[in-house]
């Protein structure tokens, strides 16, 4: 194998790692660092925003298309569980990590009691191509290139729309955003919804790439809480370069020793990480800013 | 040898030179205030001294004992101990429990409930022992913190706007305590905005400005010293306004 | 009569609920019932009750790092989990004879508290604390349920014992007390029942001694503030990590058990579900007292089991919906916020409880 293929192989299995830690972790990062509130029903979002991609597509809508319909639902229902719940919990952040737990048993064990223990997947388009002597899947590709695409969308969203400006608002100064006449029950229905259906979108992206279960959310919330941890509370600061470190740690270990090596390295970063920068890279950026 | 000495302490935060090259010195036995307006640097040095901040640059020395880069609990088992401006007591537990906490190392368990009581009875707390710290008024809080700094027998108290929120009447009840306290041997280095109990109290006083000394003498001195008065009014001479904004004058 | 009376007062203090007369006359009551119990019943029943018993140091070490020290950990079911494998382990290769068991019972709680000191190590000593301290506890819960699940190869072998995966390990001895004229093996049955009450009344007993210690109300003013703890001198730090070992040793204590108990241990009773359990029955029950802790995890143990009579699925929603509506309703626990009711009227009103 000549050094280009080596290269190519190398580049492709860290975007691979890249997409996985982004897109699995923004919609955690989105509502922890906006609300202070981690969302342990995170798993459970991304199952939803699966199982409604896959149901979408089973009844002839387009993929694409299936896959806004998931995250989309899931954003409804964050949504619903911020009113309900969350809304009650914002001085008691510990608390909303337990009820959200709660509420993932819930989702996990009602969706194996209504759908059963697995659901017909739909195959993973685009096939592949090659390189030297491997073959790649081009769905992969375009995974990477939609985690970018949401780190941008995010980036647009908060500095240049007017909920964007809104919400930095309520979360710098909240009585202060209230003063101001902004609605910020609103402001934070709308966030966990945001966040809600990030998860979706993850769901959404990934079930073609793999089996549907109701515990399909296990998967990927390890490495959403390892890069939230990383990161720390600032999505641009801090998830977009943890998930780019993480995914260097993931790629390599997973390349040499395989799945489970990746899963270990990211732990062993995450421990390592928090001894040094207790606040994530976000919050050691920021404190050299201040 | 001095109890407290800072030599050439800097903080910087970003650009910002929050405590520029201060020298500060505190005899043994003395009571020694601390003003200057709002973000003069008082809180910062007041950190730094406690060792929640390190600085940028510069040695504090604790009875001659250089203290720059010990952490806060070790700092406090020297012989420091400090009542902070929001008073940081146990809300959910009762007076008295708030006083164990404090004082359950420093005596035997056979003397503790009699300290636990003298020390309520210095803090006009008595009445109170049995109720949870949370529902005290607001200068009985402050009375509590104090307290719990007291417990410790410190050689160096250090108080942050102890009478902050208070009552003429508390204020000066505030100030016969630490006058007391002074009595006993205690060294005090207080932040204080409320110049009556400054009066009542200070030997020494430091007025601090844009992050320097801008004065240091006997309360007579700094009252007479017209400096002092216009940068209160906020009266600041032209170089030192390119620096950083002027604090207004304060109650 | 004097050093009866001091004990007594050791157990007591403002950091536990029941106290008095009252309680302790109480809690003989119970006791004497509890000893009672398996000459009313059966076997096997026994033997089931004694699965509860050995839940509850889990339960009970959760609600001292949690309801005491104020820091939510999800990490005693991979306590549990190394305690277990570890205690399978031991008795697998070194067999059961000479009381052997109880020494592997030591070493493998022992493991599991030193693997909590390392991890805590850097827990603690990093100043994790909030939500961080419980989403790393959890991913580490997560990752060592996947190693262990993937160790199913042959080469996955310590000594004489095969890990075997996901289908765990199995057929380790129980605990077997060496007795002259024949090793007393303590299958489920009334035996065990008799030692594992005996544990669980000495570590009741030695945790209230612990919490209404000097080291307890330093917990407990950490939980609260934990800026003023540190200005009073104490290194927080040092008190969190001894915390979350003493709490894991006991999740260790609660592995050996129930290995010993059914004799296998699987990588699933560290898995994402086993790890929410112990959070439902500490939260359910009243996390912030030893005693309300202890009668939430019996009763939402029974409650479960109830239900999954009529499929573990149905019984794991229903505890999700549990743990909800405590969170919403009372958060301070069901059984806990029942107690205050019952304590009431009968005592006049305690400084602290509020």
């Amino acid at each position: 194998m000549d050094v280009g293929t080596l290269a190519f192989s190398a580049l492709y299995q860290f975007g691979d790692a890249f997409a996985f830690l982004v897109l699995s972790a923004c919609g955690l990062a989105v509502i922890f660092g906006m609300m202070g509130v981690i969302n342990l029903a995170h798993g459970e979002f991304i199952m939803c925003g699966a199982y409604v991609t896959v149901s979408a597509a089973h009844a002839g809508v387009p993929l694409p298309l299936a896959i806004l319909i998931g995250a989309l639902v899931s954003a409804a229902v964050g949504a619903l569980v911020e009113i309900l719940i969350i809304r009650h919990l914002y001085d008691r952040p510990l608390d909303t990590i337990v009820a959200t737990w709660g509420l993932s048993l819930i989702f996990t064990q009602g969706t194996l009691i209504v759908l059963g223990s697995t659901m017909a997947g739909v195959g993973t388009p685009f096939g592949s191509f090659t390189v030297g002597d491997y073959s790649y899947s081009l769905y992969r590709l375009v995974l990477c290139g939609m985690a970018v695409v949401v780190i941008a969308g995010l980036y647009a969203l908060f500095n240049w729309t007017r909920f964007g400006v809104m919400a930095r608002a309520t979360i710098q100064v909240p009585h202060m955003a209230a003063a101001l006449g902004i609605d910020t029950r609103l402001v934070y229905s709308l966030t966990f919804a945001l966040g809600a259906g990030l998860a979706g979108l993850a769901g959404g992206l990934y079930a073609p790439t793999m089996t549907l279960v109701p515990t399909m959310g296990t998967t990927f919330i390890m490495e959403a809480f390892v890069t939230v941890v990383v990161g720390g509370a600032d999505v641009f600061l801090g998830t977009a370069p943890a998930a780019a470190i993480l995914a260097v740690v993931k790629a390599t270990m997973t390349s040499w020793y395989g799945q489970l090596a990746g899963q270990i390295g990211l732990l062993m970063a995450v421990i390592i990480v928090i001894r040094v920068l207790p606040r994530g890279i976000s919050g050691f950026l920021l404190r050299e800013r201040a | 040898m001095p109890m407290l000495q800072t030599l050439g302490l800097n903080k910087r935060f970003g650009g910002l030179h929050v405590t520029n090259n201060v020298d500060l010195t505190l005899q043994a036995g003395e009571v020694h205030c601390l003003i200057g307006p709002n973000g003069a640097g008082k809180s910062t040095l007041f950190r730094l001294i406690l060792g929640e901040h390190l600085p940028s640059s510069g040695a504090i020395l604790f009875g001659g004992e250089d203290i720059t880069s010990l952490k806060p609990f070790q700092r406090i088992r020297r012989g420091m101990s400090v009542k902070f401006q929001v008073p940081g007591i146990f809300k959910a537990l009762s007076v008295r429990q708030n006083l164990e906490i404090a004082m359950q190392h420093h005596y035997p368990p056979a003397v503790l409930g009699e300290e636990i009581d003298k020390l309520l009875a210095f803090l006009n707390l008595t009445a109170d022992s049995t109720r949870l710290a949370g529902n005290l008024s607001h200068g009985q809080k402050q009375w509590l913190e104090i307290g719990m700094a007291v417990s410790l027998k410190p050689r160096l108290l250090l108080l942050d706007e102890p009478t902050a929120g208070m009552s003429p009447e508390e204020t000066h009840a505030t100030g016969e305590m630490v006058k007391r306290l002074n009595a006993q041997g205690m060294t005090v280095l207080a932040v204080e905005h409320d110049m009556a109990f400054v009066r009542q109290v200070a030997q020494q006083v430091t007025v601090l400005h844009l992050g320097k000394v801008f004065a240091q003498g006997s309360i007579d001195e700094i009252v007479a010293n017209e400096d002092v008065a216009a940068i209160y009014l906020g009266q600041t001479t032209a170089h030192e306004t390119a620096h950083e904004p002027a604090g207004g004058p304060h109650a | 009569m004097n050093a009866l009376s001091r004990f007594f007062a050791r157990l007591e203090g403002p950091q536990t609920l029941g106290r008095g007369p009252g309680f302790w006359i109480g809690f003989l009551i119970v006791l004497a019932g509890a000893c009672a119990y398996p000459l009313f019943s059966d076997g096997y029943t026994v033997g089931n009750t004694v699965y509860f018993f050995t839940w509850i140091f889990m339960a009970l070490g959760l609600s001292l790092i949690w309801g005491y020290g104020g820091a939510l950990s999800f990490g005693q079911t991979a306590f549990f989990g190394i305690a277990g494998y570890a205690y399978g382990i031991l008795t697998i290769n070194f067999g059961a004879a000479y009381g052997f068991t109880f020494i592997a019972l030591l070493f493998a709680v022992a493991i599991a508290a030193l693997f909590a000191a390392l991890l805590g190590y850097f827990l603690f000593f990093g100043r994790i604390s909030g939500v961080f301290l419980g989403i790393v506890t959890l991913s580490v819960t997560l990752v060592l349920e996947r190693f262990m699940a993937q160790t199913a190869g042959p080469e996955w072998k310590i000594g004489a014992a095969r890990l075997n995966g996901f289908n765990g390990m199995s057929n380790m001895p129980p605990l077997t007390v060496p007795w002259p004229g024949g090793d007393i093996v303590l299958f489920p049955d009334v035996q065990l029942y008799y030692v594992v009450l005996g544990m669980l009344v000495l570590v009741y007993l030695g945790l209230r001694i612990l919490v209404n210690s000097p080291f307890g109300n330093v917990l407990v003013a950490i939980r609260e503030n934990p800026e003023r703890a540190e200005m009073l001198g104490y290194d927080i730090r040092k008190y969190q990590l001894g915390t979350f070992v003493i709490g894991a040793a006991l999740a260790g204590l609660s592995g050996v058990l129930y290995t010993s108990w059914g004799q296998y241990i699987t990588p699933s009773s560290m898995g994402m579900t086993a790890a929410a359990l112990p959070i439902v029955w500490v939260a359910v029950g009243g996390r912030s007292d030893l005693t309300t802790t202890l009668v939430g995890t019996i009763t939402v143990l029974a409650v479960f089991q109830a239900l999954t009579i009529h499929g573990s699925q149905y019984a794991l929603v229903v505890m999700g919906i549990m743990l909800v509506l405590t969170v919403l309703l009372a958060p301070r626990g069901l059984i806990y916020a029942l107690a205050r009711l019952i304590a009431r009227p009968f005592s006049k009103r305690q400084p602290g409880d509020a």
